[in-house]
């Protein structure tokens, strides 16, 4: 099965949900807005619940499920290597050394999203099978 | 003589009291205000006024165009006083921010234009059993984008971005949430323009909205290239409407709404802060990064690569539709580029003749790059690799066009032309990345380069009307005799796209693959995306070659389709 009614109802309830939810941001200082952006959020999480539901019934894809932990140290090394960055304009005020420290960081980030995540989601891939 | 004396006396008294009392009644007329005088300038009005053309004249016809805009086209603020030199003054600032609103306008029709661009070389970039599918990516992300950032986007990237002059300064839009650290105050994100409603109901905010609008959705756009042939229509809308509600406004708001990414120069003296003029971080580099988030969750399509991990070409089915997309592109990048000055009158806005002439060159120069590298190193100048040359001097442009010489702009468009010809493969061969269009390499890696190149080449002729990014300098390179604050504060948005906007697209669409899931099922893979999601193919009369004498490699193809 692929595009179906299910899932269209779905996304109408998404794109519902959040239209709620940022009216109730939109008037969150008052009491109305909090009720409206409770609302929104509820609806939301309906139809993320939706969306789950439906998945299923939507057919196997061809893709097998990779390393998960490795999947989350790409991640954690990517947002690590920002952080670096960011550490550098603080721990440094001369621009040779910030430049460094966003070089290192850029280079942890690059590992972690050239190297570790390709490594994780390719481990099990379809076509080595 | 007594007598006389008194007499005397009483003359002198009363001499001095008429004299007293003609004084005390000539003092307030002496007083009163003179009648208004007429000064020159006013004068001169109201003589230009008295030799315009009388309606009687203006019904003869005016052929020549001589006669046609005269003081009588100036509105007074009074009638019956006329035409005045504050009336003129007002008319004046008008015509200002009237001239840069049509041209903030007209460039961003121009943008907007670009999504026929993508839809046409995205689409003739995949197979034709998936056209249809691809084209409607291209067309409903516009929605969903336009929607999300209606509602909250705009608000987040903008909502803290007053003080644009072009625009008549843009003040509904000051409602930026600062964060201090270290006692440092740091711009994180817009409060300011959910449905443009309140406030930012007004003239200049909505000129701002439609041009930051069509920007956003350019980004979008990017990742339905790189996903093509396997994501999940309903996956692909969820996924392009947070993106636009989140991941691009929050990138938009450092760079481009006040956030701290811009405040690196007056903050830290980091040069004037990070620079990024037409957005190849901002718009290309986001939604390259996407791309290459979505893509590695997706996976490669069956029958890209072989079980020794060598991949198989997948040609795409229409290359006429590739290169007229491209040049359509490059056409919308007029809007891109010079319309980023958001302004043709006054700031520095006249050189917009310079961008748009640097614009044209490195996308020359990139097209040069790719057909010669892949001439020489392959052995034929092959064109999608062309178009794609073209797109990535056009993308590396866009941050530097406003900074950079034509000379500059050159070499920039002649690196880029070449590095997306070794992107591609690196993506391929070595990450094992599927990317269809080669929209990582064209706009991921050419975004970086771009804005990385304003911290080399910039060469510090124009700060735009009197400072960037709060800085009273202009914007200069390391190879112009600027400090290396200028290529440090690249290098810290470089690391910010590779470190924060990678993981929080990877995080997001992660939630979407467990809610949702991104892919297709492998039946409907193979079977082309056109009937199931969308329930017609693109070319109906069109009649299939079996997918393997496509690819000369059946057992590929079967071996992999049994495998799910």
């Amino acid at each position: 099965m692929a595009a179906s009614k299910s899932q269209g109802s779905y996304f109408t309830l998404f794109l519902v949900a959040l239209t709620v939810a940022c009216g109730g941001v939109f008037y969150l200082s008052t009491g109305f807005g909090k009720i409206l952006a409770i609302i929104g959020v509820v609806i939301l999480l309906a139809s993320l619940f939706g969306f789950f539901k439906i998945k299923p019934a939507e057919g196997k894809p061809a893709q097998k499920a990779g390393a998960g932990a490795m999947k989350a140290l790409g991640a954690l090394l990517s947002l690590a290597g920002w952080g670096l960055t960011l550490s550098g304009l603080h721990f440094t005020s001369s621009n040779g050394g910030r430049i460094v420290f966003a070089l290192l960081g850029i280079a942890v980030s690059l590992v972690g999203i050239i190297y570790v995540l390709p490594a994780a989601f390719n481990k099990n891939a379809i076509w080595k099978a | 003589m007594r007598s006389i004396r008194c007499l005397s006396l009483l003359i002198i008294i009363l001499g001095l009291v008429i004299g007293a009392l003609a004084q005390t009644a000539a003092t307030p007329a002496a007083a009163a205000p003179a009648a208004p005088a007429v000064s020159a300038a006013d004068a001169e009005l109201k003589d230009a006024a008295s030799k315009a053309p009388t309606t009687a004249d203006q019904a003869k016809g005016d052929p020549g165009g001589t006669t046609t805009g005269t003081i009588n086209d100036v509105p007074p603020a009074d009638p019956k006083v006329g035409v005045t030199l504050p009336d003129v003054a007002n008319q004046v600032g008008q015509n200002k921010i009237a001239v840069n609103f049509v041209w903030t306008l007209i460039t961003g029709f121009l943008v907007m234009f670009m999504q026929a661009g993508f839809a046409m070389v995205e689409s003739g970039l995949c197979r034709v059993k998936n056209a249809n599918h691809t084209y409607m990516m291209n067309f409903f992300v516009y929605g969903c984008g336009l929607l999300a950032y209606w509602l909250i986007g705009f608000a987040i990237q903008m909502g803290g971005a007053a003080g644009n002059g072009n625009l008549g300064g843009l003040q509904p839009l000051a409602s930026e949430h600062m964060l201090s650290i270290l006692g440092t105050n740091w711009g994180i994100f817009g409060q300011a323009g959910m449905f443009l409603s309140g406030h930012p109901y007004d003239v200049g905010v909505m000129v701002i909205f439609l041009f930051e609008m069509v920007f956003m959705d350019t980004a979008l756009t990017i990742v339905t290239g790189a996903c093509a042939e396997r994501w999940k229509f309903l996956a692909f809308a969820v996924s392009s409407v947070l993106m636009g509600a989140f991941t691009y406004p929050l990138y938009g708001n450092w760079a481009w709404g006040g956030g701290w990414l811009s405040q690196l120069g007056s903050n830290l003296g980091l040069g004037n802060g990070y620079c990024d003029f037409a957005g190849s971080g901002v718009v290309h580099a986001v939604g390259g990064i996407t791309a290459l988030a979505v893509c590695l969750i997706i996976g490669p399509r069956i029958g890209k690569f072989n079980r020794d991990g060598s991949s198989n070409p997948i040609i795409g089915h229409d290359i006429s539709a590739v290169l007229i997309g491209c040049f359509i592109l490059a056409f919308g990048w007029f809007g891109f580029n010079p319309g980023s000055t958001l302004g043709a009158s006054a700031a520095g806005n006249l050189r917009i003749g310079s961008i748009a002439v640097n614009t044209m060159l490195a996308g020359c120069t990139g097209t040069f790059g790719a057909i010669l590298y892949m001439w020489a190193f392959k052995g034929k100048p092959d064109a999608s690799m062309s178009g794609n040359g073209l797109l990535a001097g056009l993308v590396a442009i866009t941050a530097p066009s406003g900074f950079v010489s034509t000379v500059g702009a050159a070499i920039i468009g002649l690196v880029a032309g070449v590095l997306v010809c070794l992107s591609c493969a690196f993506v391929e061969n070595v990450m094992k990345v599927d990317d269809p269009v080669g929209a990582i390499s064209v706009h991921g890696t050419n975004g970086l380069w771009g804005v990385l190149s304003i911290g080399l080449l910039a060469d510090g002729t124009s700060n735009y009307g009197g400072s960037w990014n709060g800085v009273n300098t202009s914007v200069k390179g390391l190879f112009y005799g600027g400090d290396a604050g200028q290529l440090a504060a690249q290098l810290v948005g470089i690391s910010t796209l590779i470190g924060f906007v990678f993981t929080f697209s990877f995080v997001l669409n992660m939630v979407i693959e467990f809610f949702v899931g991104h892919r297709v099922s492998a039946e409907t893979e193979i079977a082309g995306l056109d009937i199931p999601e969308m329930g017609q193919l693109g070319y109906p009369e069109f009649v299939f070659r079996p997918e393997a004498a496509i690819f000369t490699q059946e057992p590929v193809l079967q071996r992999q389709a049994v495998a799910v």
